[in-house]
């Protein structure tokens, strides 16, 4: 039982468990055993592994994590103990479950200018915006295969989202959104099925006009009826997307075939233009980020140092809580969808609980970035891990239960504007480098 | 009581005289031998007769040698040698020898005293030569005080003690209080006499002189030093050696331990000053025969020799004032958060010295003029240079107008300044800012036409802008807070040298005749005041009558840049020796404070537009930030403290930071440098 064949400090040893939720092939008999006390998570794990192949001669060595009360050990194990408090005496139990970290890094995505946008809420496709004014869309696969290209914008893409995708999977069709620097917001229609060489050009269906400055972020709610956008006016807009998709149904074609006949863009985006339903007013500063993960509720960050929360039906503001950094990027998630992280004008990625009362201080507080934090996003359904871009360079990605970052991606070489979990499993960025860089194989369960 | 005791014993005495007559009679016998004697002397008679009244006083008083003189008046003197070979023993009161007496053969003497059973109480007086029977109470006596015990059997030594006095129930017989001054009767003859003294010094009669006084002055100390006299301090006189220090604990062989310093304390020794550092670090040793010979003996006592006879001395006065005392009083940094701290952002595409920057009033976009001959609009939040004109000389100030209406920039070149759309609006605005540049053909002749005229208004085609060609070099420009105004300054103009411009109608004019030579000129942010800095002085214009209201002093060699408070009641000029001068408008026309604190030329000062900050950048690299703030109530005086120094910039060609901004919003501060590169510092 010395998988590090040191052995000197066979004298102090703890009493172990190994436990798991792991499916029965990765289990391990549930004896107690004396470990090596100075042993990290590292030779913990060579043991689990050692154990699982005295159980299965085919099992294959794989990293794992453990945790001891609900936290990632990040150290010798007695260190841990003294750290933690915890009597070395009693059998400890080590939780053990599959290692997370990024295991493949593919080719990056080449783009014209800056990525400042990416969406990779489909789990075949990726949506990307990008500084040159153009959103495009991106094919999953080995190759680097940019499926379409939406164009309209007159200034650079903010945000990019996928509204839906329409009917089944055999003809997938496209409902996008992007918000742009040039004040519009733009809908599209496209039809995935169709694939060429090149990639197919599409224009926008409809535009929905009324902010009177840069469109920061827009988002899409639950029920993918209805978009909210946040603004440099110090706005929040939203707007309903459910009946223009009907009648927009069969003037996508016709666009088309108009956009080919006619050059007169303007007047024709003029016609299309829809207007917001309502506005959110109330942060002074430029709305810099907004979510909507829940049907009623909406979330909004912004330059005026603020985080706040929205009733939708009424239009009122519920919580508000001010955390003195301009603030650059919001995500709700993690332990019942209700945390929120936000990350702004400072190294420091910070996740608040609305639902604690009478305290608005940080529950966690991760620093290990050395610029501007640009996008945070939560993983879709894990509750402990998150991502976090930065203008150092870096992608982290975060586990809750500890306080140093599981993984950091330096697959950039300057700023990372936007990153996006993808397929559960892969993280795409996209950075001041042109790039759209994608990071597979992070295994979450 | 002793004394009737005595007495008593005396009576006793009296009572033992049947005792006396048993040694009368033996005086008797002594009396019959000396008789024979006599008859061999020549003055038996005399002798006969003396004795016989010797024998009646004998037989009345009582035999104690107290009562009888001794025979013998030789006195006390060592008889046996000095009288070993005479015949008397000595001379009695009259001055008679005493005949010694006839030696007895001891044989004789021994069988006489074996007859006498008196014999034993015989004892022989060598002074007076005779021999003495003593009586019984007499040997009793001798036993007693032989046994210790007092002479006489009759005397009780330890008598009952009779109290005398009665204490209980009584108390002490006399109280200690002291006299009550009520008992104090003054003495009425007392009063007279000291009535009639006071009278006669008023009077003047006797006279109160302080010789008392002078008498002290005249009584010196001998034996005190004279380093220490007034009159030697008074000359910078003697002042002795200092004592060299004694040896302590520490410089033993063996010192314990808490003299010997640890690794640690011998490193931080390291760090110190020469002079600070201490001469001897204690160590241990075993033994006192492994101690080394000390290295420095004999230069230290050598530099004690000199310094006992060669070194001059004075005296230091040193005042013994706490430094930190002397520190004003300022708040912490902590609670004047925020401020701009950290860089994180770097705008970089300049290719010269970056001279100028402007942020527009959202706080979306930077703009900046550089040497290079270019004028680029950035992005803020993610250092993206988004416009870059090419306006072919050193963009030497730019500036954004403060109208959100109206997104144009203001550059000023050599002898031109530039007004260009910056882009950044939406198609509604692009066409009225289209509209607002143009101009048309008969307003430009008409203004090239008038001779006067110091700017001429044309159209600049290549950037789609305005072109106001000056004639002379501008050095500074400032916008209205409305947007339409402007004021450009041109330090040579003479009469001419302060243009106002108004956009709309683009037209100028020069309203300030008599000047100096301006540097800068800057608008009131609220009130129709106008502020024109000259080398010196700070001249504070009414815009609405056009006359001089104030004129501030600065006191500086030359200023180089002013900021207004928004408040409008303060302001702040930097000069080109790095000090800067806040005035207060309303306190003085001298400067309220002035802070030296760079070491080269200061570029620029500015105000923040809603924090109470404003900071100042130089030419020696470093931008500083100030919080001030500024009450209401006109008695408090405003409060400035310092609180960071941003460094970063790199120094190019002798300069540092040429310009620093401030965000309109948030706390942070743009600073562009020499080394070509726009720096953001957030909080």
């Amino acid at each position: 039982m010395e998988p590090n064949g040191s052995g000197s400090d066979a004298s102090r040893q703890v009493q172990v468990r190994f436990v798991t939720r792991l499916p029965p092939p990765l289990r391990v008999p549930p004896a107690s055993m004396a470990v090596p006390s100075h042993l990290t998570r590292f030779g913990l794990s060579d043991i689990v592994n050692l154990l699982l192949k005295n159980s299965d001669p085919d099992h294959e060595n794989q990293p794992f994590d453990f945790l001891i009360d609900g936290e990632l050990v990040r150290m010798q194990l007695d260190e841990f103990l003294i750290a933690k408090g915890i009597s070395a005496e009693k059998v400890l139990e080590l939780e053990y479950v599959k290692a997370v970290a990024p295991r493949k890094q593919e080719d990056p995505r080449p783009h014209d200018d800056w990525v400042s946008a990416v969406d990779g809420s489909n789990s075949s496709f990726i949506l990307t915006g990008c500084y040159d004014t153009f959103v495009r869309i991106w094919k999953s696969g080995d190759v680097s295969e940019c499926t379409h290209v939406l164009e309209g914008h007159t200034g650079a893409i903010t945000s990019a989202k996928f509204i839906d995708i329409r009917g089944v999977e055999n003809e997938q069709n496209f409902h996008l959104v992007t918000g742009s620097k040039d004040r519009l917001l733009r809908l599209w229609k496209c039809d995935a099925a169709k694939r060429r060489g090149d990639p197919i050009r599409v224009g926008a269906y409809k535009i929905l006009a009324g902010h009177t400055s840069s469109v920061q972020s827009v988002s899409v709610n639950p029920s993918r009826e209805m978009i909210c956008s946040g603004s440099w006016d110090c706005s929040i807009k939203l707007w309903d997307v459910k009946e223009s998709e009907e009648d927009g149904d069969g003037n996508t074609i016709s666009l088309k075939k108009r956009k080919v006949n006619s050059k007169t863009k303007e007047s024709e985006d003029a016609r299309l233009e829809g207007a917001a339903t309502s506005t959110l007013v109330g942060h002074t500063q430029c709305v810099s980020v907004v979510t909507w993960p829940d049907p009623d509720v909406l979330y909004s960050a912004s330059w005026d140092h603020s985080v706040r929360q929205w009733d939708v039906p009424s239009g009122k503001e519920t919580w508000t809580m001010v955390c003195g950094k301009a603030l650059n990027c919001l995500d709700i998630g993690g332990e019942g969808s209700a945390l929120v992280a936000a990350g702004g004008s400072d190294p420091v990625l910070r996740i608040w609980d609305p639902r604690k009362p009478g305290s608005l201080a940080p529950i966690f507080q991760y620093s290990s970035h050395s610029s501007w934090i640009s996008a945070c996003k939560w993983h879709p359904r894990s509750w402990f891990h998150l991502l976090s871009a930065s203008y150092d360079g870096k992608v982290m990605l975060w586990d809750l239960r500890t306080a140093w970052p599981l993984a950091v991606m330096e697959s950039h070489q300057n700023k990372v504007l936007c990153v996006d979990w993808w397929k559960d499993d892969s993280v795409v960025s996209g950075g001041a480098d042109s790039k759209l860089c994608i990071t597979s194989g992070i295994e979450i369960q | 009581m002793g004394k009737e005791k005595y007495e008593e014993s005396s009576s006793d005495e009296e009572v033992n005289s049947s005792s006396d007559v048993v040694e009368a009679s033996s005086d008797e016998e002594v009396e019959s031998s000396s008789d024979e004697v006599e008859v061999s002397s020549d003055d038996v008679e005399s002798s006969e007769d003396e004795s016989s009244s010797d024998n009646e006083k004998v037989e009345e008083s009582d035999s104690s040698e107290d009562e009888v003189a001794p025979r013998n008046t030789v006195g006390d003197i060592p008889l046996v040698e000095w009288h070993k070979d005479e015949e008397h023993i000595g001379y009695d009161i009259k001055g008679r020898k005493i005949k010694k007496q006839p030696r007895k053969d001891k044989l004789a003497s021994f069988i006489e005293g074996a007859d006498d059973p008196k014999n034993w109480r015989k004892i022989y007086d060598e002074y007076n030569d005779e021999e003495i029977e003593l009586t019984k109470d007499e040997i009793k006596i001798i036993q007693r005080v032989i046994s210790g015990r007092t002479p006489h059997a009759e005397v009780n030594p330890y008598e009952d003690y009779v109290d005398w006095f009665e204490y209980e129930d009584k108390g002490h017989p006399l109280s200690n209080a002291p006299e009550p001054k009520r008992r104090f009767i003054p003495s009425k003859w007392e009063q007279k006499r000291v009535a009639n003294l006071v009278r006669k010094i008023r009077a003047g009669l006797i006279k109160v002189s302080d010789q008392h006084k002078e008498e002290e002055h005249n009584v010196y100390s001998l034996w005190t030093d004279d380093t220490d006299s007034v009159e030697n301090k008074k000359h910078g006189g003697y002042v002795p050696a200092p004592k060299p220090k004694l040896p302590g604990h520490e410089e033993a062989y063996n010192p314990p331990v808490e003299y010997i310093p640890t690794a640690e304390e011998i490193n931080s020794y390291e760090l110190m000053y020469e002079e600070d550092r201490p001469k001897f670090i204690p160590r241990r040793y075993l033994n006192y025969r492994s101690v080394p010979a000390y290295d420095k003996g004999v230069k230290e006592s050598f530099d004690r020799c000199l310094d006992q006879y060669l070194c001059p001395r004075t005296r230091k006065k040193r005042i013994n004032i706490d430094p930190e005392s002397l520190k004003p009083k300022l708040p912490s940094r902590k609670d004047l958060r925020p401020y701009p701290t950290t860089c994180y952002l770097e705008y970089r595409g300049h290719m010269g010295p970056v001279n100028c920057i402007s942020v527009d009033p959202s706080g979306q976009w930077l703009a900046s003029g550089s040497t290079d001959g270019t004028a680029r609009v950035w992005e803020i939040e993610t250092g993206r240079c988004l416009k870059i004109w090419e306006v072919g000389e050193v963009a030497r100030q730019i500036c954004w107008n403060p109208s959100p209406d109206r997104p144009i920039l203001a550059v000023v070149l050599e002898y031109d300044v530039l007004l260009l759309y910056s882009g950044m609006g939406d198609i509604d605005i692009q066409t009225k800012m289209k509209e607002l540049l143009h101009i048309s053909e008969p307003g430009a002749t008409e203004d090239a036409g008038d001779s006067k005229s110091a700017a001429t208004w044309i159209q600049h085609e290549k950037h789609d802008g305005i072109r106001m060609k000056h004639f002379k070099a501008v050095s500074s420009i400032e916008w209205h807070f409305k947007g339409d105004y402007f004021t450009t300054v041109v330090p040579s103009g003479d009469s001419k040298a302060i243009l106002l411009h108004q956009l709309s109608k683009k037209h100028s004019e020069t309203p300030f005749r008599k000047l100096g030579i301006p540097v800068t000129a800057v608008f009131h942010p609220s009130k129709k005041k106008f502020f024109v800095a000259t080398k010196k002085f700070v001249h504070v214009y009414d815009l609405s009558k056009v006359e001089k209201i104030q004129k501030l002093e600065t006191g500086v060699r030359e200023i180089s840049s002013i900021s207004i408070h928004p408040g409008g009641e303060n302001i702040i000029v930097g000069s080109k020796e790095g000090k800067m001068c806040w005035f207060d408008l309303e306190l003085s026309t001298r400067p309220y404070k002035t802070l030296k604190v760079h070491s080269k030329d200061i570029t620029r000062v500015t105000f923040h537009r809603t924090y109470p900050l404003f900071a100042s950048a130089s030419d020696d690299c470093t931008a500083y930030v100030f919080h001030s703030t500024v009450y209401s109530d006109l008695n408090q005086n405003p409060l400035i403290v310092p609180l960071e120094i941003l460094r970063g910039h790199k120094p190019e060609h002798g300069r540092g930071v040429l310009d620093c901004k401030y965000h309109p919003r948030q706390p942070w501060l743009f600073t562009a440098g020499a080394d070509s590169i726009i720096k953001l510092y957030c909080h």
